[in-house]
């Protein structure tokens, strides 16, 4: 390819140009070509392993293309690091802050260019100063004097976004920026990015919440299995039509059936359970989940979902109150016990609790199962039976894969999330505790995991439901259950929730209330 | 800890990577070390082949020095049992020191009993000593999240010092002015598998117990637990594994590992206890099974390697005007090599999706 292609053209901030990379037999992005024009909101739009995270790798500078080039205000550029990326005035926010724990906020935002005085010591009225102006630009106040340990998730990803404009990025890619927040602080970024577009600023995206990419995107590319499938203005597009580009085909939604809901299998009484601060979370809380039913947990992150995951679990202290098992009491049991009497918990955090990333998926899959009298005999581990039995429930789940020997970080998230599904479905357990079962999820993966749920539920399984998605707990839910300050308030039964009711009583309101 | 990390990962297939990744430490160290020979005005290459020489050239030297890795595999293979749980265990070296006074002292005590009585009732007592060596680490790092690297360290010190105050004290050999025990009796010693040379039993054992450990590794649920709960502890406790006494039951292993390896020592070469008894094999461990990355071929070869080192380092200087300090520095860098991490150097060809 010769330089003679391109155009010095200040409008196309950054672009990729037949950019193709391939890791051994895999071809991660296959000739994709995009342009993001200066001062606009670009979303790159696609599945789980649709070869997103690649591209903005390469975009950031942290891999380099087989082929094809990054395009830098028109003109093809290459990046040896994310410095060079950096000095060009591109920065990203990555899923994971990177802001120094101990810290204060302030301290955080000038790290590495720090306004120093005479003594060389951190010049805080200079850095207090850069702050504010900062604040005005992204049109939100911090206390910056917070040490970042004690601030909320969301307002560790404005830091970080601040951080990138104080070293002087005026490209931010943002890798899945609403994953960890609640509704909510969802509306809150997308006001603070629209603030930054009109600054003139160039956002770049990616997310596989359509929603999201409906709302805040003035341009979109789908990718899905490393190919552009379509770029277009947000205006010319609907949510169904990405949606079929995104998967390739139209999905049938989860079919909730009637389903026999039987006895009692989680019975919790008087609970009060307290945080690791131990701050008391749980006030008194009453629940049951019965077999055959999906009872789903709502509410703003913090008001006691984690406490509750602790206490159903055995992971936690709890400080009053009982929880029964299938009519046993579990109270002062281990996660272990617990599980030998019929819990299956998959986990919130699938990186670091669910799955063990850096273990082969066929150890993922048997974990906490292998020495069950089909897969261990006298401590020794049966082979020829493990494998079976580990390429039945991946099959059985759909899961791609080259090797069940490979690390399960070899799979994309929704992979990922259907092999810690299939463990935790194996064995016939009474009670399975889905925590944000489709967290990094995409719609195929979502779609799949829900219709196994309900499955279980049909089969006569119990489900408790913890999840930040309404939709996700209106979809699956018999009766949901509102979780607020610690105290369950309202209840809705299935076929009567409304997403805008439920954030109300999220907030603290009654449903006689919303009624009246 | 990164490096218990790496010694823990679990990769089923030996690629050119993971040879690369344990060859680079020794490739570099001989380098860096040829840097400093040169300077010190000797030629590198031939300082090289004398030591291969002197560690491999002919029956007598080989035999030489598989005697002194013994140790040396059996203190890697205690640390990297602890590795394995993610227990960063610098605690062998007492373990070796307690082992070997408690392998004596049955050795010189109970010389009534006949030798397949005595020299199991000795080595249990070695094994015995290292595991109640490791019992208050152990349970200080499982119930209440004590840092294992402080207290077995400290331990270290106190096993020093007690080993020291007995054989000077109650366990001194009458008559005897050197800090030692009485010998041990003919019915307490390995039998030696190639006189003159100290090579013993206790290498078969060693061997024995690295089968072991590979079998253990590969086959086991208990190796399955340990493994993931060194890797992902979170993980390993929410999949109903209980970590705490997993922690306990391999720190008490490796204890016991360690204590024998002392065990092995006394009866097998020194035939007794004597006051710095150990020249840091629980240390030298620690580097052995970083080396080694934590598989059984790897802690052979890196104890082999250290092995060759120490016997050719006290005759070189026999030959030669090279001073053994020059070994010891070679030694030492190719510790701290073992002992970084050589990821980076093939992390960019590496990953994503």
């Amino acid at each position: 390819m010769s330089m003679a292609e391109f155009t010095p053209d200040t409008t196309i901030r950054l672009g990729a140009h037949s950019v193709t990379r391939r890791f051994g037999a895999l071809v991660a992005n296959d000739g994709i070509t995009f342009r993001a024009r200066r001062g606009t909101i670009h979303a790159i739009v696609g599945g789980n392993g649709a070869g997103k995270s690649t591209l903005m790798r390469i975009l950031q500078g942290m891999d380099r293309p087989d082929e094809g080039v990054v395009l830098v205000n028109g003109m093809p550029s290459v990046f040896f690091g994310p410095a060079d990326a950096f000095k060009q005035g591109i920065g990203m926010v990555h899923q994971e802050f990177m802001l120094v724990p101990g810290l204060t906020l302030l301290e955080n935002l000038v790290l590495a260019q720090e306004p120093l005085d005479g003594l060389r010591r951190i010049d805080r009225r200079k850095a207090l100063e850069a702050a504010r102006k900062l604040e005005r630009e992204a049109g939100v106040t911090l206390d910056w004097d917070m040490p970042v340990d004690d601030a909320p998730v969301h307002v560790r990803q404005i830091v970080e976004i601040l951080r990138l404009l104080y070293r002087g990025a005026d490209v931010l890619i943002l890798d899945e920026p609403t994953a960890v927040l609640a509704p909510a602080q969802v509306q809150e970024l997308i006001v603070l990015l629209r603030k930054l577009r009109s600054e003139g600023r160039t956002i770049l995206f990616i997310s596989h919440k359509l929603d999201e990419v409906m709302a805040l995107a003035d341009e979109i590319t789908v990718i899905r299995s490393g190919k552009v499938i379509g770029g277009m203005a947000t205006a010319n597009t609907t949510k169904a039509a990405l949606a079929e580009m995104m998967i390739g085909e139209i999905l049938s939604r989860p079919n909730a059936r009637p389903s026999t809901v039987g006895r009692t299998v989680l019975e919790i009484r008087g609970l009060a359970a307290t945080d690791a601060r131990r701050v008391l979370r749980l006030k008194e809380l009453d629940l049951d989940v019965r077999a055959g039913e999906i009872v789903g947990i709502a509410g703003v992150a913090g008001n006691g979902q984690d406490e509750l995951i602790a206490a159903v679990t055995g992971l936690g202290r709890v400080e009053r109150g009982a929880v029964r098992l299938d009519g046993q009491d579990v109270t002062k049991l281990s996660l272990r016990a617990r599980r030998e009497l019929g819990l299956s918990y998959l986990s919130p955090d699938r990186a670091a609790e669910g799955l063990c990333l850096s273990a082969p998926i066929s150890e993922n899959l048997i974990a906490g199962r292998h020495r069950s009298p089909a897969l261990c005999k006298g401590g020794v581990l049966q082979k020829g039976a493990i494998k079976r039995h580990v390429e039945t429930l991946l099959d059985r789940f759909s899961v791609k894969r080259a090797s069940a020997a490979l690390p399960i970080s070899s799979l994309s998230g929704g992979n990922q999330q259907r092999v810690a599904m299939a463990r935790e479905l194996d064995g016939s357990p009474k009670l399975l505790l889905a925590c944000q079962p489709t967290r990094g999820v995409d719609i195929r993966g979502i779609a799949f995991i829900h219709q196994c749920l309900l499955d279980y539920r049909e089969a006569g399984g119990a489900v408790l439901v913890i999840s930040e998605e309404l939709d996700e707990l209106i979809a699956l839910s018999d009766r949901i259950v509102v979780l607020y300050d610690g105290r369950v308030t309202g209840e809705v039964p299935r076929g009567s929730a409304k997403v805008e009711e439920l954030g109300r009583m999220m907030l603290g309101e009654t449903r006689q209330e919303i009624a009246a | 800890m990164s490096a218990v990390a790496s010694s823990a990962r679990a990769t089923p297939a030996i690629g050119w990577r993971d040879v690369a990744l344990a060859v680079a430490p020794l490739v570099l160290a001989l380098v860096v070390a040829a840097i400093v020979l040169a300077v010190a005005g000797h030629n590198p290459l031939e300082v090289y082949w004398l030591l291969l020489k002197e560690s491999f050239g002919g029956v007598k030297r080989i035999a030489a020095t598989v005697s002194a890795s013994t140790p040396l595999i059996l203190t890697g293979l205690a640390t990297a049992v602890a590795f394995r749980s993610g227990v960063f265990n610098v605690g062998v070296e007492g373990c070796v020191l307690v082992g070997g006074l408690a392998a004596a002292f049955v050795g010189f005590t109970y010389v009534g009993l006949p030798a397949t009585l005595l020299l199991p009732l000795a080595l249990g007592a070695a094994a015995l000593a290292g595991t109640l060596w490791m019992l208050v680490p152990a349970v200080l790092k499982a119930r209440l999240d004590v840092d294992e690297v402080v207290t077995t360290l400290m331990l270290n010190f106190i096993a020093v010092s007690l080993t020291a105050w007995l054989v000077n004290g109650p366990l001194l050999a009458p008559g005897s002015a050197n800090s030692a025990t009485p010998m041990v009796v003919e019915a307490a010693r390995l039998p030696r598998l190639m006189p003159p040379s100290t090579l013993n039993a206790g290498f078969l054992i060693a061997i024995a117990l690295l089968g072991l450990y590979w079998l253990w590794g590969r086959g086991t649920a208990l190796g399955l637990e340990t493994r993931l709960a060194g890797l992902n502890p979170r993980f390993a406790i929410a999949s109903g594994i209980n970590v705490p006494m997993l922690i306990i039951k391999m720190m008490l292993l490796s204890g016991a590992i360690g204590g024998l390896a002392g065990g092995i020592q006394a009866l097998g070469t020194v035939n007794r206890f004597v006051v710095g008894f150990s020249p840091g094999y629980g240390f030298t461990g620690i580097a052995v099974a970083l080396l080694g990355r934590g598989s059984a071929i790897g802690i052979l070869l890196a104890a082999l390697l250290f092995g060759a080192l120490a016997t050719s380092g006290a005759t070189i200087q026999l030959f030669s005007d090279v001073p053994i300090e020059i070994v010891n520095i070679l030694q030492g860098t190719v510790m701290i090599f073992a002992v970084a991490r050589f990821g980076w150097l093939l992390k960019n060809r590496q990953g994503g999706k």
